[in-house]
């Protein structure tokens, strides 16, 4: 089942990678370049089946038409960027690095980082039913985080990138600000290490999960009717989300791939309607702005933010 | 002969000729291939030359090795910190211990001691071999990857990936004896006639050392990156697996002159020896076992899992 994609990224470390490190004497980077291929190549993959389905389906039944698109060209740039580029090699090497050091540290103190399946040792063997429970301790983990990033001024002032978009498509998913991708990397990061996350044991169920945060995203009319919505995150859940009364404090539908956080820590919407999105209170460079651009954009609202002792929009939330 | 020259159409050729039946009957018993990046053992039937089920590891297992009483079949599992314990013959599993990063690792052989490298915490424990008990930790930098031991076990060296250098430890007094630049990027290790011959990654050469002191005595080219080296059966070659140019060279034991040149692309990494004279090699990159008549050149493959890494046969199996 892996394997195009395993050949793919062997091909890349054989062919490209080896003789490049080879010739800047970096063998040494051997193992991890390979591992970065095989993100990469995942990655590309992810691109390609998100386009091929989410593309059809927004033509098919948008909620919005604009006259042009211009603003999304700069999401397609964030998702080559986040899932493909230069982003996995630095999550990479820097998961790596961070993992190693603490865990080293850790085990010279007598404690080696536990497992999931030593910490209850019947899921041993029981691989998908691992991954599963996996998934939703990091959804769970990426609720929080998600909802947190609402709560701080700071924070949402970076993370107000994502929202200001406001012709939001299947691209807008990997919209973020470096420094959110950052904060967001080393949540992860932690989590991991309290319960050793195995994610490239399952490649292609990770890119369902990718792929089903994209399609929240896409600018289509599509609702999972009323059980499929309270079991997996549709576009129309999370368009909530992203309505113009969503951004900043007192948002609503913070989840990514489970609604069940939402309902659990009662910020579920589960209404029809399909909004429009968009954070008004941001800068307009944030929505229609160059990479370059938003990245600075962020970076000053954020530093007027940490600068104010609370943030004028966080009242006109809901 | 040399395979230099078009290596692909020839192995595509000696490929051909192997499927055709050209090679010698294939040995029975099973083989034990470590799949690092789906964290699986694939037990593979010699006879049949197919991979016939899959042992689930808990995050990266690498490395294995039989224990000194050939009950157990050790595989080192380095994310998941631990050793498994598998039955040679069947592959079930019959215990885990909680051991730090087991990346490289092997017993003595007057059977006193298990020596563990710990290739991401730079780090190489020292166990009683009797009772898998830490007796030392010896923090070398960085990268602690291959070892091997004098023939009377006073010594085990190690190689430092990371910092190009060999690292000798005295056993009897549990120190370092010395710890010497060798070359670019050492890997693997083997003691040779009274030499230490040290694959050096990063260059296309094994270094030969002097093991009273760690001097550097002489180069050996085998092709770039070379990686890994083993003495055959009788002890009258040594294959070496050079990981870039994708070769397999054949050195004659006494002499150090190379005998000959296979073309073995995909990323040739560990390799056992079966009684029909084949030689079994794990291709990092290319989800597959190659399978050598070192006389004829003929290469089959099997399929495997998505990074197969060390693998041990054990002919003997029912």
């Amino acid at each position: 089942m892996f394997a195009p994609f395993d050949l793919a990224a062997g091909w890349v470390q054989e062919h490209l990678l080896l003789p490049l490190l080879y010739q800047l004497g970096w063998m040494r980077w051997e193992d991890l370049a390979f591992g970065w291929a095989l993100f990469a190549v995942y990655g590309a993959f992810q691109v390609a089946i998100t386009f091929a389905v989410c593309m059809p389906l927004e033509h098919w039944r948008p909620v919005e038409r604009w006259p042009d698109a211009k603003a999304v060209t700069v999401d397609v740039l964030y998702t080559v960027i986040s899932r493909v580029g230069i982003l996995p090699l630095l999550t990479f090497v820097a998961f790596y690095q961070i993992q190693v050091a603490l865990n080293g540290y850790l085990t010279d103190h007598g404690w080696v980082p536990p497992t999931l399946e030593l910490l209850f040792p019947s899921l041993i063997g029981q691989q998908m039913l691992t991954f599963v429970l996996y998934v939703m301790i990091l959804d769970l983990s990426e609720y929080w985080r998600h909802r947190l990033s609402h709560m701080f001024g700071w924070w949402y002032a970076l993370h107000s990138l994502h929202h200001a978009q406001r012709q939001m498509t299947f691209w807008s998913d990997d919209r973020n600000h470096l420094l959110d991708e950052v904060i967001g990397f080393l949540w992860f990061t932690a989590v991991a290490l309290l319960i050793g996350i195995p994610p490239m044991q399952f490649p292609l169920l990770v890119l369902l999960l990718r792929f089903l945060e994209s399609l929240s995203h896409a600018n289509v009319r599509l609702s999972f009717g009323w059980l499929g919505e309270r079991l997996l995150i549709s576009p129309r859940f999370h368009r909530a989300h992203h309505g113009v009364r969503g951004a900043g404090r007192g948002s609503r539908n913070y989840g990514g791939v489970l609604p069940w956080w939402d309902r659990l820590f009662r910020t579920a919407d589960f209404s029809p309607d399909y909004v429009p999105t968009g954070d008004p209170s941001a800068p307009e460079a944030l929505a229609t702005g160059g990479y370059l651009m938003q990245q600075r954009a962020g970076i000053g609202r954020m530093a007027r933010a940490l600068g104010k002792p609370a943030r004028p929009d966080a009242k006109r939330s809901a | 002969m040399r395979l230099s020259l078009r290596p692909r159409l020839l192995l595509l050729l000696t490929l051909g000729a192997g499927l055709l039946g050209a090679g010698p009957a294939a040995a029975a018993g099973i083989a034990f291939a470590i799949d690092s990046a789906a964290a699986s053992i694939s037990v593979v039937d010699m006879a049949r030359q197919m991979e016939i089920r899959r042992i689930p590891a808990l995050r990266e297992p690498h490395h294995l090795v039989l224990s000194p009483d050939g009950k157990d079949l050790i595989v080192g599992d380095t994310v998941g910190n631990q050793l498994l314990f598998l039955d040679p013959a069947t592959g079930d599993i019959k215990r885990r211990l909680t051991v730090a990063d087991p990346y490289q690792l092997g017993f003595s052989p007057d059977r006193k001691w298990l020596v563990v490298n710990g290739l991401a915490r730079n780090q190489v424990d020292v166990y009683d071999a009797a009772t898998y008990k830490l007796v030392k930790r010896f923090p070398l930098s960085s990268m602690p990857s291959h070892l091997v031991y004098s023939p009377d076990s006073a010594m085990v060296y190690v190689t430092l990936q990371g910092t190009d250098r060999l690292a000798a430890i005295d056993l009897n007094t549990l120190s370092v004896r010395w710890n010497q630049v060798v070359g670019k990027t050492p890997a693997g290790v083997l003691w040779n006639n009274g030499k230490l011959l040290v694959a050096a990654m990063g260059t296309d050469s094994l270094s030969v050392v002097e093991p009273a002191d760690g001097r550097v005595l002489g180069r050996i080219v085998t092709g770039k990156g070379a990686h890994n080296l083993f003495h055959s059966p009788d002890k009258q070659i040594i294959y070496v697996n050079n990981r870039v140019a994708g070769t397999v060279v054949a050195l004659d034991a006494a002499t150090l002159k190379p005998l000959r040149t296979y073309a073995v692309p995909g990323g040739p990494d560990d390799m056992d020896f079966a009684p029909d004279g084949r030689i079994w090699i794990t291709l990092r990159f290319a989800e597959k076992l190659a399978v050598l008549d070192p006389a004829t050149g003929a290469i089959q493959t099997i399929d495997v899992g998505r990074s197969p890494h060390g693998i041990w046969l054990n002919p003997k199996a029912p």
